[in-house]
């Protein structure tokens, strides 16, 4: 069975987690990719693993950079340098895609803009993924993720009810771009099949996360009212909350969306008259008495495990789940059973477990073929086999500091 | 040409993660054909309304997630609307949905079901859990799945508790993802000539992208329970100012244009702050420098000034920022739709550029406004067998 992107090559350009997260997602659904790092100018993530710098290739066991960026070749390539930008182009003119996810000015200033790539290869897909796009007032502006989610409009709608606007927990608006990334590409690729060309695809990062907020602008720009943040009730549903369970820091989400759910979870904490009580029978009612709720569903809560309230109430019909740590989530019993978690073993990382590929095409599923790659690992490949470089031409790469075998230490100190 | 010229797709989609996935097709050029209950897409009953009080044509949520798609009046409850959807399936290349699995089934739909009739369908499944597992009955919705997907344990802070983010970021999680996965198996089953099923689980999607978090428990065992609010770190985090709040996200390689565009040089020689671990080892000491910084600043001047000594500042954006936003506004971002009911509203987009005339954002339909026209061009149906379809169980 071929993969979705199967005989679909990726030139990666990327660093940190938007791009490689992204790239990875094309990995897993068959596409050939090759990241490309200089030896002055590797991944960050190769640095961020919690490994001493004083082991041996401790930039390739950074498990952070290694989650990201399996299923993909690595390649060791100066583009500073006339020979490496060269042998950029040549390796473009054999690929069907450039991702790129630098400051808006480099790939210009590197002359590896979209023009000087599409005269290489009038039929590649050139995709960039800056913060704010390549044009507009702000394009040179720095942006990194938590950046991008305040720029979106999101930090303003989130936060307990009457506080200050919160960020998310984790850098979101890099995973959603790598998310992205797929559905642009695949996009780019049907119009490929039709005309026959490459294009210039864009993907600020701002602009895709601010599509998870757009209701609320819309709203704006209708009514003229700013949201405050509304923690974790609802506009509209009660109960709508999390709940404290027994155990330290273990909680509960449980969110009724109708009269025949509150009557379910009446039921299961003992208190079927509650569903008759006047301040509970309807959800504007319910709404108006939420915080009363509140304090008798987390009565109940508070004396059970979170799991334990979760089967319990489901099995019963009311939507509950229980609020997961890092750990739970790796054994969490239905993530298992899917196949969510697959061992991995890297030739200098060892054996671990990563995440499978996400989504579940069944007659065309992904798969983890690869280990992220060292540092270099597959400078033969890319040099021998795709660019038909001899050994004497290697040589001088190596000689002229094109290319290494091992990146600069004193980087991302 | 838009990249999805030529493609139909049947949205049997309610609220919020099926209906995102169906506008970004819809944006990007499909046709796309949203199946309602006689009584409309539940979205439609919440507000914000345009003047406040409920009208199933002018909820934000309900225009925002349905711009560009035809409306189709038809009830799956009745054999008769069962059998429309049906012969609607046969007639187009994707069908997405997000009804818990129990429930498509007891409606008399299933993959099976829809590839008897048209082989070369790809069904975009969009729910919490998947379609398969112990849990794959059980019932969510965004609180529930921002919960099981570990996002919500790691969000807020120690004293308060989880919280999730603001809006309905899981189920949007849910219809981007969706799509992605939707596009590469559209791809595949127009080069294969054969549609599949795709499983999207959006606990599946959310638990792997916690930043590090997997990586490192996985690992190297390494797990910290510690939720950190607005402060990853000193550097890394939320500060009041005069007029808003200021966002920081300092690097390495960032800190000298930081602080000089926050005008403290003298940080820069300070040695409890001359490298990144020097900075997380005092970072009760530098958070108080950024507190005392920010605020009397004003956020857009900060900003302007961070921006052009590259310095990773930015300022909280409300939507009164959003819309006045230089940047957004040049870029053509912010589109001024109008709607017969709703009239005039901003709707951000695209997502993505893709060409010049890649993306077409629409209006959201009437309530079955395209229910005659479809039934009877697309499946054929006589007046008749339209009135039964959509009429309520």
């Amino acid at each position: 069975m071929r993969a979705p992107l199967e005989g679909v090559r990726v030139v990666d350009l990327t660093m940190v987690w938007a791009g490689p997260f992204g790239t990875r997602l094309l990995g897993d659904y068959g596409a050939e990719v090759i990241k490309v790092e200089a030896p002055g100018q590797w991944d960050l993530l190769r640095a961020l693993g919690l490994i001493p710098r004083e082991e041996p290739r401790w930039y390739n066991r950074s498990a952070y950079f290694n989650h990201n960026n399996r299923n993909k070749y690595g390649l060791a390539l100066n583009l500073g340098q006339p020979a490496g930008r060269d042998l950029l182009l040549r390796l473009c003119a054999v690929s069907d895609i450039l991702v790129e996810n630098y400051r808006a000015d480099v790939m210009d200033n590197l002359g590896l803009g979209y023009e000087a790539v599409r005269t290489a290869n009038p039929r590649l897909i050139y995709v960039s993924m800056p913060g704010h796009g390549k044009t507009g007032p702000e394009k040179d502006f720095v942006a990194y993720g938590s950046n991008v989610e305040q720029l979106a409009g999101l930090v303003s709608l989130s936060g307990y009810e009457g506080g200050e606007p919160l960020k998310t927990g984790f850098s979101y608006g890099d995973p959603m771009a790598g998310t992205a990334l797929v559905a642009a590409v695949a996009l780019a690729l049907r119009q490929r099949r039709l005309t026959d060309e490459g294009q210039y695809v864009e993907l600020a990062q701002r602009e895709n996360l601010g599509m998870f907020v757009g209701e609320h602008l819309v709203d704006f720009s209708m009514t003229g009212e700013l949201r405050p943040p509304l923690g974790n009730r609802h506009p509209h549903f009660a109960p709508h909350n999390r709940y404290r369970a027994a155990g330290e820091d273990a909680w509960v989400a449980v969110a009724c969306e109708d009269e025949e759910q509150f009557r379910a979870l009446c039921g299961v904490i003992g208190q079927p008259e509650l569903a008759d009580d006047g301040r509970f029978t309807t959800n504007a009612a319910r709404k108006a008495n939420e915080v009363a709720l509140d304090a008798i569903i987390e009565a109940w809560t508070a004396a059970r495990g979170h799991y334990e309230a979760m089967h319990l109430l489901q099995r019963a019909g009311v939507p509950a789940g229980a609020v997961l740590t890092i750990p739970e989530l790796m054994a969490d019993p239905h993530l298992r059973t899917r196949g969510q978690w697959v061992r991995q073993t890297h030739a200098d990382a060892g054996t671990w477990e990563v995440e499978a590929p996400p989504w579940l095409l069944e007659r065309t599923p992904g798969s983890v073929r690869l280990p992220a790659p060292g540092f270099a690992e597959h400078n033969d490949y890319v040099f021998r086999e795709l660019l038909g470089l001899g050994a004497e031409e290697i040589d001088a790469l190596y000689a002229a500091g094109v290319t290494a075998d091992e990146p600069q230490p004193d980087l991302h100190r | 040409m838009q990249p999805l010229a030529g493609v139909r797709v049947l949205e049997l989609g309610t609220f919020v993660s099926a209906p995102f996935c169906g506008k970004l097709f819809a944006g990007y050029g499909a046709e796309v054909i949203k199946v309602e209950p006689p009584e409309g897409d539940i979205a439609r009953a919440h507000g914000p309304f345009r003047a406040g009080k409920p009208d199933r044509e002018t909820s934000a949520l309900f225009l925002y997630l349905n711009t560009g798609k035809k409306s189709v009046v038809v009830d799956p409850r009745t054999a008769a609307g069962r059998e429309a959807v049906v012969a609607l399936a046969s007639r187009c290349d994707v069908v997405v949905e997000n009804f818990r699995p129990s429930d498509f089934r007891a409606l008399g739909l299933s993959y099976e079901v829809l590839r008897g009739a048209n082989p070369r369908l790809t069904l975009v499944s969009i729910t919490t859990f998947g379609q398969s597992g112990p849990y794959a009955s059980y019932r969510s919705n965004n609180l529930v799945a921002f919960a099981v997907g570990g996002q919500m344990f790691i969000t807020g802070t120690a004293d308060d508790g989880p919280v999730k983010n603001g809006g309905y970021q899981a189920d949007y999680q849910g219809g981007l993802n969706g799509f992605s996965a939707g596009m590469l198996a559209l791809l595949t089953a127009e080069r294969d000539g054969i549609g599949q099923h795709v499983d999207v689980s959006v606990q599946q999607c959310m638990a792997p992208v916690l930043e590090s978090g997997i990586p490192y428990y996985s690992y190297l065992g390494r797990w910290s329970p510690i939720r950190r609010g607005n402060h990853m770190s000193s550097f890394i985090g939320i500060y009041p100012c005069a007029d808003g709040y200021l966002g920081v996200h300092v690097m390495p390689r960032n800190w000298r244009p930081f602080a000089a565009a926050i005008g403290r040089g003298d940080l820069l020689s300070d040695p409890r702050f001359a490298t990144q671990a020097d900075r997380t080892a005092h970072s009760d000491d530098l958070m108080a420098e950024m507190y005392a910084w920010a605020a009397d600043q004003r956020k857009r001047d900060v900003y302007a000034r961070a921006g052009a000594g590259r310095a990773p500042i930015t300022f909280v954006h409300t939507m009164a920022d959003l819309v006045d936003s230089p940047q957004l506004n040049a870029r053509g971002y912010l589109q001024r739709v109008d709607h017969p009911v709703a009239g005039e509203a901003l709707y951000p987009g695209p997502p993505w550029w893709i060409g010049p005339a890649g993306w077409a954002t629409g209006r959201a339909p009437l309530l079955g406004e395209h229910t005659e026209e479809v039934l009877r061009d697309l499946a054929g149906l006589s007046a008749g067998e339209i009135a039964q379809a959509g009429a309520a169980r």
